[in-house]
């Protein structure tokens, strides 16, 4: 590891990740505390509606009526598109600088330049990477424990489900961030990777969705990595899901380390 | 000893051909030019150099180890600066000499401000604010900082005032002078001719000359004129071996040298001529000969 490469990468990402780690600590602490006083409500009227309980079946990836507890419910803000739009799109930036991003701006010839490898440019990055996925799930999980307390006590999630689906959620980020270095390392431009990266977790999302309600997504829906994160279903019943995580971090772990042999292998072209 | 030593070397680009059996020493202590028209593979070299390319054939080492597997030990002694230069736009020279530093294992703040100082450059300008000119010195200072035992520079004067190329030119031949060796590319024999010991030229990928500057001298044609007393000397003289004449006006003869220099001052010795101009080696000529023959113009 390079002090110099981590403080550089950690000067590059700071404000970045200040602002993704405050929106999505924002977005939980709301949710935590608006969620409860709209509960009954919605479950009394707008659950009502069977189209309403196959879009959120769709969405938390359960069966979901009228009889659903508060706290499992709740469990919808760790799915809600805002939330996971903010980690992928932090993970998209992030990922993506190198090496796509500094081959595109031409800065990686000043990067390489220096006597470090390039296995150590990318372990550098990726311990920085693993640091702000760590900061990015403790804000939410922050902002989810202090919107309850300033909710009704019996309104409030258990800690230790909530610690649960926090560590899934970071399991999510390695799986999507493994993705994002692989095709960062096989790409020139940071544009086309980001995009790529989108494409595959739109993918995700909407096989992930669909899958819930329509029979033939089921059989490709375990391509998505949306379907080994169920914070729902953790919410409910409090059981860890180590096969699903188990698979979050070989997916993610498979991908960067194949990421990281392409870039110390290929060829940096620049002109 | 050889700081650079490149053996049969090809770098291809799918079918398109970067360097093709390029062999080539550079010796430390040498100021090199390393010349060539645009395309004609002096970045791919330097990019293989540097290990930001795998050579398609041959190998290149510098200090004895291999540039694409020991990049990373080899550059601990090398400092580059590439043609174009691009900064993170956020760094200034301050952070950039911090961020070298800490990765380098060494302060390169205080080098790095008398760097500073003899450029003319603010280190505190952030890079997105910086002028082109600006942006060139601070990649010269960090190339330069830590005093490497070889300096390659791609095209490093491009947007210098001929002030501070001539300031660099100084620096290079301190450098020089205490043992480090620079490789200097440049498309123009102008820069290259001031500074460099020796220079190798490239052309579609092949090395068409590698010599030093004074053998290049050597064979350079040179324009002379001879005034004669009278029209009839003139034109009744005939011309040595050494001498071409292109034009006989009235008195006078203009024509290029092309053999030695004493072989034409002995024969003018036996004759009397009424003036004698002999233009300074114009290597200018040589080179664009050598980008003409590239491009198929005669």
């Amino acid at each position: 590891m390079s002090r110099g490469l981590i403080g550089k990468t950690l000067r590059e990402v700071w404000v970045a990740l200040l602002l993704f780690a405050a929106g999505i600590m924002a977005f939980e602490a709301l949710f935590a505390y608006v969620w409860p006083q709209f509960y009954e409500d919605f479950v009394g009227t707008v659950l009502q509606f069977k189209l309403i309980q196959h879009i959120f079946k769709g969405l938390l990836g359960t069966e979901v009526g009228p009889g659903i507890g508060l706290t499992t419910f709740a469990g919808m803000a760790w799915v809600h598109p805002i939330v996971l739009a903010l980690l992928w799109a932090q993970e998209m930036t992030f990922c993506t600088r190198v090496p796509a991003g500094e081959v595109d701006r031409g800065t990686v010839d000043l990067l390489l330049g220096l006597p470090v490898s390039r296995r150590q440019v990318f372990l550098c990055e990726s311990a920085v990477w693993l640091l702000t996925g760590l900061i990015l799930v403790c804000s939410g999980l922050l902002g989810s424990l202090l919107g309850g307390l300033a909710a009704d006590k019996e309104m409030r999630q258990p800690i230790g489900r909530l610690l649960i689906v926090a560590i899934n959620f970071y399991g999510l980020y390695v799986a999507v961030g493994g993705i994002c270095w692989l095709v960062s390392s096989l790409s020139d431009h940071r544009g086309r990777a980001i995009a790529v990266v989108f494409a595959l977790v739109l993918v995700s999302f909407l096989l992930n969705f669909l899958g819930q309600l329509w029979e033939p997504a089921q059989a490709v829906q375990f391509l998505g990595v949306l379907n080994y994160y169920r914070p729902v279903v953790i919410l409910g019943d409090g059981v860890w899901p180590l096969a699903d995580m188990l698979t979050l971090v070989t997916v993610g772990g498979v991908c960067w380390l194949i990421g990281g042999v392409v870039f110390a292998r290929r060829d940096i072209c620049t002109v | 000893m050889d700081h650079i030593v490149i053996d049969n070397l090809t770098r291809r680009y799918g079918p398109r051909v970067g360097v093709e059996g390029l062999s080539l020493r550079v010796p430390s202590g040498t100021v090199f030019g390393f010349l060539g028209p645009n395309g004609a593979g002096k970045t791919t070299t330097i990019r293989v150099l540097l290990g930001f390319l795998r050579p398609t054939a041959g190998r290149a080492r510098i200090f004895g180890r291999d540039c694409w597997r020991d990049t990373h030990v080899i550059k601990g002694e090398v400092g580059y600066m590439p043609g174009d230069l691009r900064l993170y736009p956020w760094m200034t020279g301050a952070d950039g000499l911090q961020i070298f530093g800490r990765v380098r294992g060494r302060d390169l703040r205080t080098p790095g401000a008398e760097l500073a100082d003899r450029f003319g450059l603010d280190l505190d300008v952030p890079a997105k604010a910086m002028s082109r000119g600006m942006r060139q010195k601070l990649g010269l200072i960090l190339a330069l900082v830590h005093e490497p035992k070889l300096l390659i520079l791609d095209e490093p004067t491009a947007s210098l005032d001929p002030l501070m190329q001539d300031r660099l030119n100084q620096h290079l031949r301190e450098l020089a002078a205490r043992g480090h060796t620079v490789f200097f590319s440049s498309h123009s024999l102008s820069e290259v001719e001031q500074l460099c010991d020796r220079v190798a030229i490239l052309r579609n990928g092949k090395l068409v000359a590698d010599e030093s500057l004074d053998s290049l001298r050597t064979r350079v044609h040179r324009d002379v004129v001879i005034r004669w007393p009278s029209g009839d000397a003139a034109a009744t003289t005939e011309p040595p071996g050494c001498l071409d004449v292109d034009l006989r006006e009235g008195r006078y003869w203009q024509g290029s040298l092309r053999g030695p220099m004493s072989e034409l001052v002995s024969w003018l010795a036996g004759r009397q001529v009424s003036d004698l101009t002999i233009a300074p080696p114009d290597l200018e000529s040589l080179f664009r000969r050598y980008y003409k023959e590239e491009s198929g113009e005669p």
